[in-house]
């Protein structure tokens, strides 16, 4: 009977902590393009998806645990976030800079709220979590593996193109980590670049790297959304038709988008910059559940895993992902430092001074 | 009883407003039937609506003002795109720019808050008064095309649709300060936020734009049924040869019917610009407003009072939908019955016809009864 008691009062105990750290709810904000964007708002879903052990095909907390709530025009995004700021949710994330705005308006009217906002520095709250990663690092990784490949291959005064979407302080973060990656290995190589302004003309970025691949460009690393997958399609044609040339993807592991042959073995995508946003949503969900959640910037970068480089192509080779890897450590340990910034770079003298990358 | 009935029928059929209604009843019918399909419960659709219109969350319990104000800041530019589109139709134009229109009108209220003297009430209303001119600029030209060249204005408009979306883009970035997707905050008293909608509303955006589409709403009626030139924009939509015989400058109908259109479309963007944001965009797409307002004055029947009530009601689908998403209910549904409205609405003359020719198939066949009877 006594033991009975006591089993009973430790069940009990039990459920109560049980009670505590129950997994938060949490609702997802995206811009019109959805949670099907195969990018950025995919990776933030991912994440959720991820902390409640769910996966794509099986979104079985789907509704009560998590869920996400799509703006059709931007003028939707202030009443988006207060009607889930209404329905106490325990945490709320919105996706990407164009929410900042409405984010900064919002958030100081509903205090006890938690909100978790990507690639922003600026919404300065105390419920506010703001995640932004470190691009360039990656850049630069992506950067010395194709510099590499290019000395491997035996190259002669090898060119590399980088294209842009719209440019800005975010992108340039991309343009000075690739340039400074790649003239750390190969000081003397010729970097060209271009922006499509606009992140969904894939025809513009295509028509641009058939002209560098014929000019003797000999990879073209893309940070412009949509319009980079035309940058994939053409290294896949030329790859196809024989020709040494190669693309580097962006974000995702794009190694599957630049795969050319029927046997699913050779890919034009050398390497990709890898930016994981779910690691910053399992982060944010996590601090909420462990209750150390608190408002500022959370940096996530290639020691934390939050930025990496893709070694899944096998032409890259066993040598080069070794000294692509001894090159992250030593961005790790703070040896190799990467400007974000190309005023800075410039004024280090790591990136040439004809780019067209802006700072602001 | 069976002359009753025809009559119900007749009327039903002949009567504009009573297929309207019906055709939103049954779009909402099938969706309510599509929601079912996909394993979810209806109801909450129809809580979500009955939030966005009453503020009441029966889930929850609570009462929230915010969101009728909210129901009714997305309403406003979906009327005015409405009153564009119907103004057009009643002359017989087929106006798809008012997506273009109420870009100009926006991209000119944008550049007005910055360049004109801060002055309070002055300020604003300048900044719509200029922006509302552009936009009757914009359209008028197409009407001017066609009246004088016979360019088709559906082709022209859907053009000057992209054409203003770019130019907005590439001016907007000249203004100092702006960067690739906003320009700095509008000065205080270029906004049209009042306070008193404000508080009523519990803090929702809800503004001087209201009064501003409600005056429209009335102006749209005086001129199309109780003055000169409304007479001659509908004789001309009637019949264009019979309306030039009868004297009537259908040239100058044209283009001002078109003009007027534009003017209501480009009183959109500005509210939505100067109303619903602190800052300029540097619009990366299309708002979509102008497209839906073409649905808008469908289901209106192109009358000012049927355009406002159907502008009500896809802002309350709009605003209802993230409300929807919070409720496992598909985003798409509230698409699919906006879209299955405005097939009805196409239908709707089918539908008459359908209704009248049972009718009348019943009164033959009664009489047939009758003729038996009598021998």
């Amino acid at each position: 009977m006594k033991k009975a008691l006591v089993a009973a009062l430790v069940l009990s105990l039990f459920s109560v902590v049980a009670a505590v750290a129950a997994d938060p709810t949490v609702r997802l904000l995206t811009d019109v393009s959805g949670v099907d964007d195969k990018s950025f708002n995919a990776a933030a879903w991912r994440g959720i998806l991820q902390f409640y052990g769910d996966t794509l095909d099986k979104q079985s907390k789907k509704g009560s645990a998590y869920d996400v709530v799509t703006a059709q025009t931007q003028d939707m995004y202030i009443p988006n976030i207060k009607q889930v700021s209404d329905e106490k949710y325990g945490l709320i994330i919105t996706t990407g800079f164009t929410f900042a705005d409405a984010l900064g308006e919002v958030a100081p009217k509903y205090p006890a709220q938690k909100y978790l906002i990507v690639d922003v520095d600026w919404v300065n709250f105390p419920n506010v979590m703001q995640a932004t990663f470190t691009e360039h690092e990656g850049s630069y990784l992506v950067g010395v593996a194709a510099a590499l490949k290019a000395k491997a291959d035996g190259i002669k005064d090898p060119k590399f193109g980088f294209i842009g979407g719209i440019p800005g302080a975010v992108i340039t973060k991309f343009e000075v980590g690739y340039a400074m990656g790649v003239l750390s290995v190969l000081p003397k190589a010729k970097i060209v670049d271009y922006y499509a302004n606009d992140w969904a003309k894939p025809e513009l970025a295509k028509t641009q790297a058939k002209n560098w691949y014929d000019s003797g460009v000999y990879c073209i690393f893309s940070a412009a959304g949509f319009t980079g997958s035309g940058t994939i399609a053409q290294a896949k044609e030329y790859r196809a038709a024989g020709k040494n040339v190669w693309a580097i993807g962006v974000d995702s592991d794009q190694y599957e988008d630049g795969i050319y042959d029927a046997a699913k073995t050779k890919s034009a995508v050398l390497t990709s910059m890898i930016k994981r946003v779910e690691s910053a949503t399992l982060y944010a969900l996590k601090a909420v559940k462990d209750g150390t959640f608190k408002g500022g910037v959370v940096v996530f970068d290639t020691k934390s895993d939050g930025i990496a480089f893709s070694d899944k192509n096998a032409a890259l080779g066993k040598d080069i992902v070794a000294k692509v890897n001894a090159v992250k450590k030593d961005i790790v340990s703070g040896k190799t430092k990467v400007y974000a910034k190309y005023a800075d770079a410039k004024a280090a003298k790591a990136v040439p001074s004809d780019l067209q990358a802006k700072d602001d | 009883m069976d002359i009753k009935r025809r009559a119900l029928v007749d009327r039903l059929a002949s009567s504009n407003a009573a297929m309207s209604v019906l055709v939103v009843l049954l779009g909402f019918l099938v969706g309510t039937i599509l929601v079912l399909a996909v394993g979810r419960d209806p109801a909450n659709m129809y809580r979500a609506i009955i939030q966005v219109v009453s503020g009441f969350d029966l889930a929850r319990g609570t009462w929230n003002a915010r969101y009728i104000g909210e129901w009714l800041v997305a309403s406003v530019p979906l009327i005015l795109c409405g009153l564009s589109m119907a103004f057009a139709a009643r002359a017989g134009l087929f106006n798809i720019g008012a997506e273009g229109q109420y870009i100009v009108g926006l991209t000119v209220a944008q550049f007005a808050s910055f360049y004109l003297p801060s002055v309070p009430v002055f300020h604003w209303a300048a900044a719509v008064v200029l922006g509302m001119l552009a936009a009757a600029g914009w359209g008028g030209v197409v009407g001017f095309l066609k009246a004088k060249y016979a360019v088709s204005e559906v082709v022209a408009t859907i053009m000057m649709n992209y054409i203003a979306l770019y130019v907005s883009r590439y001016a907007t970035q000249l203004i100092p300060g702006t960067n690739t997707y906003k320009t700095p905050s509008f000065p205080a008293t270029a906004r049209l936020s009042n306070s008193w909608l404000e508080s009523v509303t519990n803090g929702s955006r809800l503004n001087t734009g209201l009064f501003l589409a409600l005056a429209a709403v009335l102006l749209f009626w005086f001129v199309m049924e109780k003055t000169r030139t409304g007479f001659a924009l509908r004789a001309t939509g009637f019949n264009k040869d019979a309306a030039r015989c009868s004297g009537i400058n259908v040239q100058r109908s044209l283009t001002l019917s078109m003009a007027i259109s534009g003017a209501f479309a480009g009183l959109a963007g500005c509210i939505v610009a100067l109303g619903s944001f602190g800052y300029g965009r540097v619009l990366a797409g299309l708002d979509g407003y102008g497209f839906n307002g073409i649905a808008v004055a469908l289901v209106g029947n192109s009358t000012a009072i049927g355009t406002l009530l159907a502008g009500l009601l896809f802002g309350m689908l709009q605003s209802a939908q993230p409300l929807m998403q919070s409720r496992q209910i598909p985003k798409e549904v509230t698409y699919i019955i906006s879209g299955l409205v405005v097939v009805f609405i196409s239908l709707r003359s089918g539908i008459g016809l359908l209704l009248e020719a049972r009718s009348k198939e019943q009164a033959k066949s009664a009489a047939r009864k009758g003729e038996l009877r009598d021998e």
